[in-house]
């Protein structure tokens, strides 16, 4: 299983879209995307922390759990990695960059919760990734998810001078656009498949 | 569903002693959700919408503020009055503003009915679909109040 | 078997608590922003510790801005100029703020952060404000929901305010009721008592702190509280006055009235007290009596709702329809006027019909 660093990126942008074949990160993209712009906050919040969890929980399983025998733990490690990570983040921020944290600031804790964060970290086991993989895939992952919520909040904010029918408005609708996005995901999914 | 952080903070913040003296969940043990949602129900098959509520309730209170000691009689069958104290209160859910300590008494002549609320009930029916939990002191059983409002 | 155990829940434990151990330090360290000084209208400097809202590190030093919701952000009463030091403008903040304020580095001090030296302006009335801890010495029941409580300050302890100002109480907890909360209430006492203020509170349905007044204080007990606050006061002028209250608002003006006692004046003064029913009717002799003790004083309480077998001799209906007979020259008058919106801005209107100016109508309306 040899896909360049670099393929990876953008087949975990385009061909396995974290939310859209995965469907994982649903929870805060159903809630979150009612406005373009903390959509975008939290999305670039998301690649942020994808990047960094994957490659602090490759380090952990290789040079931790692999060594001790115990990858059965690794859900609980990976958890524990992902939520400590998030929490020393959002300290740094706040101290370092203040402005980025009045901005970003308030989606980090959502972030820690977000399914997506997790199931990267999970693939990137399943799949074998090494190192520099791990972080391409994360990275990609992230910007993916970025996109999706954000063309989900764009139609959102165009949905709302439309007739929808009333058991439909929010949620629902939102899930039947995300379905639709999804079908049109898979007329990538040939190009460069990473399974 | 299961309640989120928010919903846990605005619960916090509804139980007896933080914000008024018995809270506004009452006797209800349902979780928040629950309570907003039975209500929609009840709103709904009576065709009417929370906004639609709030608004009458607020002209209504607009019309008691105007002459403040006396009821005043809107639209020849319904008796309105409003007592307000010192102080305002924020809204349970976290709502940026305040809202004053004002207590509107409405009785519909014509069915006799008579229902109470407070400035933070519109609000709240209003933004959030909350008529409070039952046995609740201000609690309104949407059934009621839209007998008393419209009919 | 054993062995496997006690080493994986080891490199768990050992995982967590590197971890933890991590969080902990990169707490202390990132958290911690040293001493700050806050420089308050270039008169004052604080020093505090850096790392908590200046609502907080302000009242720490004993200076006590107002604030109606504790630092939530939601009641927009704590805003003070921020001239360094105070970071960018929050969303949490934006709601509460017009632009012109935003121009004037107007910001919420509960969402301001201390994390450096920052320079801030605020009224020169607010070092005035202070936390007193006290004595209940007296508990007056004026109605069936009104009581007037007697406030003794600790030995030495003086209180410095103008007549119309109000303090804020600090309830403990009590029943069901697990955290203390403030709330606002009218001095009712004059300011040359400096030892002991009085306040007369109504119970509130469903008040925490009302309720607490109420049924739990007694003789004997220690309350706390935080003032003088408000700019409804006593202006020293020559004017003719016209005070206007209605239900808990005889407070700011008993005060005003028992100031003018002790100074002595020669005012031209009318009092209307509009209330419902006699049962509302409150101090009346005490008004009463201020009607033989100045020149020019007449105390006209205008009741609503008096029922035929009250027996009420008094005016009846609303307030305003008396004010023309009560106004001598408008444009010299000054009107004092505390009690519900409504009241407020009916009795307002009605004078500004009259003639009286607006900048001379002050009012409280409860907060």
């Amino acid at each position: 299983m040899e896909i360049s660093a670099f393929l990876l990126f953008w087949a975990a942008i385009f061909t396995s879209n974290i939310l859209l074949t995965n469907f994982l990160g649903m929870c805060s993209y159903l809630s979150v995307s009612k406005e373009v712009e903390s959509s975008m906050g939290l999305g670039i919040a998301v690649s942020f922390v994808l990047v960094f969890t994957t490659a602090l929980n490759w380090l952990a399983y290789h040079y931790l759990l692999v060594p001790f025998h115990i990858e059965y733990l690794q859900y609980i490690v990976f958890i524990i990695v992902i939520a400590a990570f998030v929490q020393l983040l959002e300290l740094l921020i706040e101290r370092f960059a203040p402005a980025l944290y009045y901005s970003l600031g308030i989606f980090l804790p959502l972030i820690t919760v977000n399914c997506a964060i997790f199931g990267v970290s999970l693939f990137m086991v399943i799949r074998n990734y090494n190192f520099l993989q791990s972080i391409a895939y994360g990275f990609g992952s992230g910007l993916g998810w970025l996109l999706a919520i954000l063309m989900l909040a764009g139609l959102r904010g165009k949905l709302r001078e439309k007739m929808v029918p009333a058991g439909l408005r929010g949620t629902g609708i939102s899930l039947i656009i995300t379905g639709i996005m999804a079908l049109a995901f898979v007329g990538f999914s040939g190009i460069a498949p990473i399974q | 569903m299961k309640p989120t952080g928010k919903e846990l903070k605005t619960m916090q913040r509804m139980q007896p002693g933080v914000q008024t003296l018995s809270g506004f969940l009452g006797d209800d043990t349902r979780p928040l959700n629950e309570i907003i949602q039975d209500d929609a129900i009840v709103l709904d098959r009576l065709g009417r919408t929370q906004q639609e509520v709030a608004k009458r309730m607020e002209s209504l209170t607009q019309a008691s503020w105007d002459s403040y000691l006396e009821g005043t009689l809107v639209d020849g069958k319904y008796l309105v009055q409003t007592e307000v104290y010192r102080g305002r209160m924020p809204c349970p859910f976290g709502h940026p503003g305040i809202y004053r300590k004002a207590v509107t008494t409405l009785t519909n002549q014509g069915n006799g009915i008579t229902v109470v609320w407070t400035s933070l009930s519109m609000h709240m029916i209003g933004a959030h679909g909350f008529f409070e939990g039952r046995g609740s002191a201000y609690r309104l059983e949407p059934e009621t109040l839209i007998k008393a409002l419209f009919d | 078997m054993l062995i496997t155990i006690l080493k994986d829940t080891g490199v768990i434990t050992g995982v967590s608590g590197i971890l933890a151990i991590l969080l902990v330090i990169a707490e202390r360290w990132l958290n911690n922003y040293g001493d700050c000084k806050i420089n308050v209208n270039n008169k004052r400097e604080l020093t505090v510790k850096g790392g908590s809202s200046l609502l907080n590190s302000l009242s720490e030093e004993q200076v006590f801005l107002p604030s109606a919701c504790g630092g939530r952000g939601s009641c927009g009463a704590c805003k003070c100029k921020v001239l360094d030091g105070g970071g960018p403008v929050l969303p949490t903040e934006k709601p509460f703020l017009n632009q012109a304020e935003l121009a004037d580095n107007v910001r919420l001090s509960c969402q301001v952060k201390v994390k450096s030296d920052v320079s801030i302006e605020i009224p020169e009335s607010i070092f005035n404000i202070r936390q007193f801890s006290s004595v209940i010495t007296e508990i007056i029941d004026y109605t069936y929901d009104i009581k007037g409580i007697t406030f003794q300050l600790e030995p030495g302890e003086t209180i410095d305010f103008q007549a119309g100002q109000y303090v804020q109480l600090i309830s403990e907890p009590y029943a069901k009721v697990k955290q203390g909360v403030t709330r606002a209430y009218s001095i009712s006492s004059k300011p040359d008592d400096v030892n002991a203020i009085q306040l007369i509170i109504r119970l509130v349905p469903e008040g925490i702190c009302s309720t607490w007044a109420h049924t739990q204080l007694k003789v004997g007990d220690k309350a706390r509280f935080t003032g003088p606050y408000g700019d409804f006061y006593l202006r020293d002028t020559d004017a003719d006055i016209l005070f206007v209250a209605g239900g808990s608002g005889k407070a700011p003006i008993k005060s005003m009235l028992e100031h003018l006692a002790v100074v002595g004046t020669k005012r031209k003064m009318t009092y209307f007290f509009g209330a419902r029913t006699p049962k509302d009717l409150y101090l009346t002799e005490e008004m009463e009596s201020f009607e033989k003790l100045f020149d020019d004083f007449a105390y006209e309480p205008v009741l609503s709702h008096a029922a035929p077998e009250d027996n009420w001799q008094g005016k009846t209906g609303f307030v305003m329809p008396f004010f023309k007979d009560a106004i001598r020259d408008p444009k010299n008058t000054e009107a004092y006027l505390c009690g519900s919106p409504g009241m407020i801005d009916a009795v307002t209107k009605s004078l500004t019909d009259l003639g009286v100016p607006k900048e001379k109508i002050y009012f409280d309306s409860f907060g």
